[in-house]
């Protein structure tokens, strides 16, 4: 049986019999008795001062039942939303980073930032008294433009905030890197903009509050990637409710890719006002409300340098970049462009010295984020644009130019933080090199020409940081909490077993993968496991899904909590078969004496410890379930190599990629359709940043593509078929030796498209989203344009 | 969002009559595209409630329109904003200059700029250009069919 | 979405009588942009009158010279049509590429050009092939149909009943979608038919357009290579996030090669 469901096979996702049938249970699919419904007021304005709200405007509209403001929450001494990782600029000062106040107190910082609630009897009234309420604003100049955000006579998003400015940071020797760079032969030198993302999972944001007067308890249904760090913020520093009164359900949740891991002012709003009403509160985000209210992704303006000696070899590198961190700085925002940034910015490569420069800095534009690869997309594309370009200024070929750094000894401690474990960075680039046919490229570049098509070939031999992560690590970093998680493994009398985890499932298919490991170590069906998780007053405690953790951190944690069940089993199975304990070997369900035929099942030892009955009660307690609480030792490290040949119509500019090769190294794999699979996804989604997602703020901070007449979300006839292999280098770290595979492609992608633009193009001047009619204006100024015509 | 734009006219009418036009509350109520309510507050400023069309888009905008930078019988900006609700804001306003044109009349100037803000530039950025150029010639068409009614066109437009 | 009346008749004489009676009545065809816009609560009519079960509006007929298609024909069954596609297989091929797939079974060609968007498909195919869209009233040509940015010469109360395409001795469209909506950023359908060449281009303008020096290049010789030089003027042309008002203007003149191809082609 473990052939078919085990570690390495490829189970079918057993979640999406319900999902593709319309019976998933998402938050919006809830109705709860006397439910109301909320709709929040936002404001139209990028920056403006809150005058009266005239709550009247709004309560005359039929079924409207309350309207709430920032005032009503500071009267309850409600907090504001804080951000959860503390970082010290380089002159040893805190970030500045005033908290987000879950609706205005006095002042809105970007379109769409929450001003007041209405609670109707009805959505459509809730709806109603949102449009009658008369808010009056004074608007403020506002800032948008990143560049020019930090200038002394930038309007100031908070007045704490100097030059907008939260945090000016940097990681790396900057003597050694100068050092460096005085000695080398050639510099690189290039300037890159990571263009902002809208998040834009397939379900929006939802919430229903619920408060309960007969126990004085809430629950909160919501969209959350990590219920209980919801629950622990909620209770923490928004004064919602102890821990012990408030319950988070998170039930079926479609994606994420970052934007549910935060908590938001809507679903606090939600469970304040359920006790204000006492009625429970319903609130489904809309499409357009979600591209103004859900945080962003990415947003950098980066210059790096690279230093070469003669031999090709890399001396140093140094970037400065500005992040737009939005109008306030959200709950992970500030370690997104600093230790999952900058930490990364050694790539695959043997580089000495490294010196790395960020500055956070505040627009009147949405808050920015973690969103899927946090930091390390970011870091790819500056250390692969710049690795493409130096092969290029220097006249070798980028993947020998690759080799030739490549790390190739471990353990290997980089100049920014991170050890890496294990790898085998040339494995991936051979067998990719081998896949894409790189030897018949010419030939197939001087075909293209003949038909009026310029081609081109890029490289991104990537690497990430997963597994998310060391809690003394990032303690020690700044971050507020520990990055564990837990794990509890309940065996049933009829030796069905139920886990519960902390890794929350949106998307990842972590029903199967997880049942695939408790089936293959307890020799039983998978249909005899169920995977619990998204529910506070189940599972006790977890940190969540996010930054690829969920194998790596989550399963890890099952399979210790695993090997204890094992553990227990053997010592009733023992007392079961008049052995010693010691002498019990357990496979495939079996309990053998050893060296003998006398044996037990596995459902046999299950009731039997429940049955207890003879149990010599000193020694052997009744029942099957044991917990554990997995700290990672290190983070791991998946890398690999991503190559993208593309085709651009030379008239239009248009880009169309005709053959993808990705060869990744994710350690161990459990099930490798459901690995391809994030694979897939997460190239289109980097392949949507390079090529067709394009956030556009107007000079005055209306988001002017906000909806998906504009927006390009990346759809199927936008992709090639992808060519995916592997490669395994075991992680050494946790007990399954996984890396994670959630990120890589959105990691990957981006580079390898604009590095296969470039060198279609023939130069290095072509910014991301490479929309056709920035390709075309790239190609007009091109010297490939003549080889073309 | 924000656009520009700029026209010319020539009006059969000398510079004093139009002058005395630009500041009639009556005819600037006739000339403002989709008008229902003008009412004045003083000399200079009026309320207005109009309805803007753009396709199957409707919305009702409320707000103000101001006369100021006057220079008689020279120029002066008109300029309004309004809340059209669920649909966001609107605001804008033109620079409008009179000189005399060749053989008579009087050479009718504009210089547009507005702003869109809320619903209506996050979803319609495509039109908004569009639809701001149009509403500005309709207003200035408007306005030019009073005083020469045997005209409608501009002379003269250019986005 | 507001509150509204739904109506659904059945024949065409009840919805035009329908069209009379409300404060603020639309016409629902396949609601692509009538319900999306609704929804937003941009739009707050009092009633909808809802089309789709007027069999009289539904079907293709191939007559002498031309083909009529019902005006709540789907763009995919045009596309589909063996009709469309032997006689105007340009026109087919426009309906396939509207959209995708979702658009296509719901919309129809008369919701289209009725809402006359800028960036449609439909209403560069009529003007180029010199259709004649029949109303409820009267007959229209579709020079005299597209007016403005969603503007028609349609009244209040007229409802679009059918298209009749000429078949043209050759006809050809090429479109470069916006990337987002797969609207036409720029569209260009070129026909020569019985009173000689038409080139019509959606999307590049606030309201579809003929361009006469293309029309006339190409009535001297019907090939790719009379276009070459001959520019499309930007002044006045779209400009938005997608696409420079130049950069419209250049792939005009790409798009009507593109288009002149196809039509030599037969595609």
């Amino acid at each position: 049986m473990a052939r078919d469901t085990g570690i390495g096979a490829r189970v079918k996702r057993v979640e999406d019999q319900r999902f593709i049938t319309g019976k998933g249970r998402y938050t919006a699919d809830l109705n709860r008795p006397g439910q109301a419904h909320a709709a929040f007021v936002r404001s139209p304005h990028a920056h403006a001062k809150v005058g009266s709200i005239d709550k009247a405007s709004a309560m005359e509209v039929p079924g409207v039942l309350a309207v709430f403001t920032g005032e009503d929450l500071a009267a309850d001494e409600v907090g504001a939303l804080p951000c959860g990782w503390a970082i010290t600029s380089k002159d040893g000062s805190p970030m500045v980073a005033p908290g987000h106040p879950c609706l205005a107190q006095g002042k809105v910082r970007y379109v769409g930032d929450p001003v007041a609630v209405v609670i109707g009897e009805t959505l459509s009234a809730a709806r109603g008294g949102a449009e009658a309420l008369e808010v009056e604003y004074e608007e403020l100049p506002a800032v948008v433009d990143l560049d020019a955000a930090q200038s002394s006579d930038a309007p100031l998003v908070h007045d704490e905030a100097a030059r907008n400015t939260a945090f000016e940071w940097e990681l790396g020797d900057k003597a050694a890197t100068e050092e460096a760079f005085a000695k080398a032969r050639h510099v690189t030198r290039i300037d890159l903009v990571n263009n902002r993302l809208v998040p834009n999972a397939m379900e929006p944001r939802a919430a229903v509050g619920e408060y309960d007067s007969g126990t004085d308890g809430f629950t909160l249904y919501t969209t959350s990637q990590n219920p209980h760090v919801a629950r622990l913020v909620m209770s923490a520093f928004l004064n919602i409710a102890p821990e012990h009164k408030l319950r988070v359900i998170a039930p079926d949740v479609g994606g994420g890719f970052g934007s549910k891991i935060y908590v938001y002012p809507e679903e606090t709003v939600c469970v304040w006002a359920s006790s204000k009403v006492d009625r429970p509160v319903k609130w489904t985000c809309d499409r357009a409300e979600a591209f103004l209210s859900d945080a962003h992704g990415r947003d950098h303006l980066t210059h790096a340098e690279l230093a070469l000696d003669e031999q090709g070899k890399i001396l140093g590198l140094r970037i400065k970049t500005k992040a737009n961190v939005g109008g306030y700085l959200n709950l992970f925002a500030s370690s997104v462009p600093t230790y999952l940034y900058a930490t990364l910015l050694s790539g695959q490569y043997d580089i000495p010295a490294i010196y790395a420069e960020v500055d956070a800095v505040y627009t009147n534009t949405t808050p920015v984020d973690a969103y899927r690869g946090a930091g390390r997309p970011e870091a790819t594309f500056v250390v692969e644009r710049l690795i493409e370009v130096a092969a290029r200024e220097t006249g070798m070929d980028p993947a020998e130019f690759r080799r030739r750094n490549f790390v190739t000894s471990f353990p290997h401690q980089t100049p920014v933080i991170m050890m890496y474990d294990a790898g085998d960075y040339a494995a991936s680039l051979d067998k990719a090199l081998e896949l894409i046919d790189y030897s018949g490229f010419a030939q197939r570049k001087s075909q293209a020409a003949r038909e009026g098509k310029l081609r081109g070939i890029g490289f991104s031999t990537y690497i990430e940081a997963c597994g998310i992560a060391p809690s003394q690590a990032v303690g020690s970093l700044g971050a507020g909490v520990g990055l564990w998680e837990s794990a509890e493994v309940r065996v049933n009398p009829v030796g069905t077993v139920e886990v519960l985890t902390g890794s929350h499932s949106h998307g990842q298919g972590h029903e199967t993968t997880f049942a695939q490991l408790v089936a293959d170590r307890l020799g039983i069906p998978m249909t005899n496991v169920a995977i619990v998780h998204g529910d506070t007053d189940k599972v006790q405690f977890g940190m969540g899904t996010y930054g690829s953790r969920s194998g790596a951190v989550g399963m890890s944690a099952i399979s210790v909590a695993l090997d204890r069940v094992v553990a227990k089993a053997k010592k009733v199975a023992a007392h079961l078969l008049e052995a010693s304990e010691g002498d019990i070997e357990f496979k495939d369900g079996q309990f053998t004496v050893s060296g003998t035929d006398r044996s037990i099942d596995w459902t046999s030892v299950a009731l039997n410890a429940y049955t207890a009955h003879g149990f010599p009660s000193a020694d052997l307690e009744p029942g099957l379930k044991e917990g554990a609480f997995y700290d990672p030792t290190n983070f791991t490290f998946p890398a690999g190599c991503h190559i993208c040949e593309l085709e651009i119509d030379a008239d239009t500019g248009h880009t169309r990629i005709v053959n993808w090769v990705a060869v990744d190294d994710f350690g161990e794999i459990i099930n490798p359709m459901i690995v391809e699979g994030q694979v897939h996804g997460g190239i289109a989604q980097g392949v949507g940043q390079a090529l067709l997602e394009h956030t556009v703020y107007d000079e005055s901070g209306q988001l002017v593509s906000g909806s998906f007449m504009d927006y390009t979300m990346p759809r199927a006839d936008d992709l090639p078929s992808f060519s995916l292999d592997f490669t395994v280098t075991r992680c050494p770290s946790n007990p399954l030796g996984i890396k994670g595979c959630g990120e890589a492609g959105a990691i990957a992608a981006p580079a390898a498209v604009i590095n296969a633009i470039t060198d279609a193009v023939g130069h290095e001047d072509v910014a991301m989203p490479a929309t056709a009619e920035a390709v075309w204006q790239a190609i007009r100024k091109s010297p490939a344009r003549e080889a073309a015509e | 969002m924000a656009m520009k734009m700029t026209g010319e006219y020539t009006l059969p009418a000398d510079r004093e009559t139009v002058w005395q036009a630009l500041n009639d509350p009556a005819i600037l109520e006739a000339s403002i595209p989709g008008c229902e309510e003008f009412e004045k507050v003083s000399d200079t400023e009026f309320n207005a409630l109009a309805r803007v069309k753009v396709g199957p888009v409707k919305a009702r905008f409320r707000g103000n329109v101001t006369l100021s930078d006057i220079d008689a019988p020279n120029s002066y900006r008109i300029s309004g904003e309004g809340q059209g609700g669920v649909a966001g804001f609107a605001k804008g306003g033109a620079l409008v200059t009179l000189s005399d044109a060749e053989g008579g009349g009087t050479v009718l100037s504009y210089d547009v700029d507005a702003q869109v803000g809320g619903k209506i530039a996050q979803v319609g950025q495509r039109l908004i250009n569009g639809a701001a150029k149009k509403t500005a010639d309709q207003f200035f068409d408007n306005f030019r069919r009073q005083l020469d009614p045997d005209h409608a066109a501009p002379d003269a437009a250019a986005g | 979405m507001y509150d509204f009346n739904y109506h659904r008749p059945s024949s065409l004489d009840e919805a035009v009588t329908l069209l009379g009676q409300g404060e603020d009545v639309k016409v629902l065809a396949g609601g692509h942009t009538l319900l999306p816009t609704m929804k937003q609560r941009l739009a707050a009519p009092s009633d909808v009158v809802d089309l789709s079960r007027i069999a009289a509006l539904k079907g293709i007929e191939a007559t002498e010279g031309a083909v009529r298609i019902g005006a709540a024909t789907s763009h995919a069954d045009v596309a589909a049509s063996g009709e469309v596609r032997n006689r105007i297989p340009a026109l087919a091929a426009l309906a396939a590429r509207i959209g995708d797939p979702h658009v296509r079974n719901r919309g129809t060609l008369g919701g289209s050009i009725a809402n006359n968007d800028p960036n449609a498909d439909y209403p560069a195919a009529c003007l180029a092939l010199g259709a004649t869209i029949v109303t409820t009233k009267r007959e229209i040509a579709a020079d005299d149909f597209f007016v403005d940015m969603f503007e028609t010469a349609l009244d209040e109360d007229e409802i679009v009943t059918r298209v009749d395409f000429p078949v043209p001795r050759r006809a050809g469209y090429a479109k470069f979608p916006n990337p987002a909506s797969r609207y036409a950023l720029v569209g260009v359908f070129v026909a020569e038919g019985g009173d000689g060449i038409r080139a019509a281009v959606t999307g590049a303008g606030p309201c579809v357009f003929r361009v006469p020096e293309m029309e006339a290049a190409l009535g001297h010789d019907f090939s790719p290579a009379a276009l070459e030089g001959i520019k499309v003027d930007a002044g006045g042309l779209n400009a938005d996030i997608h696409a420079s008002a130049d950069y419209r203007a250049h792939l005009v003149g790409v798009m009507a090669r593109r288009a002149v191809e196809a039509a030599l082609e037969g595609r």
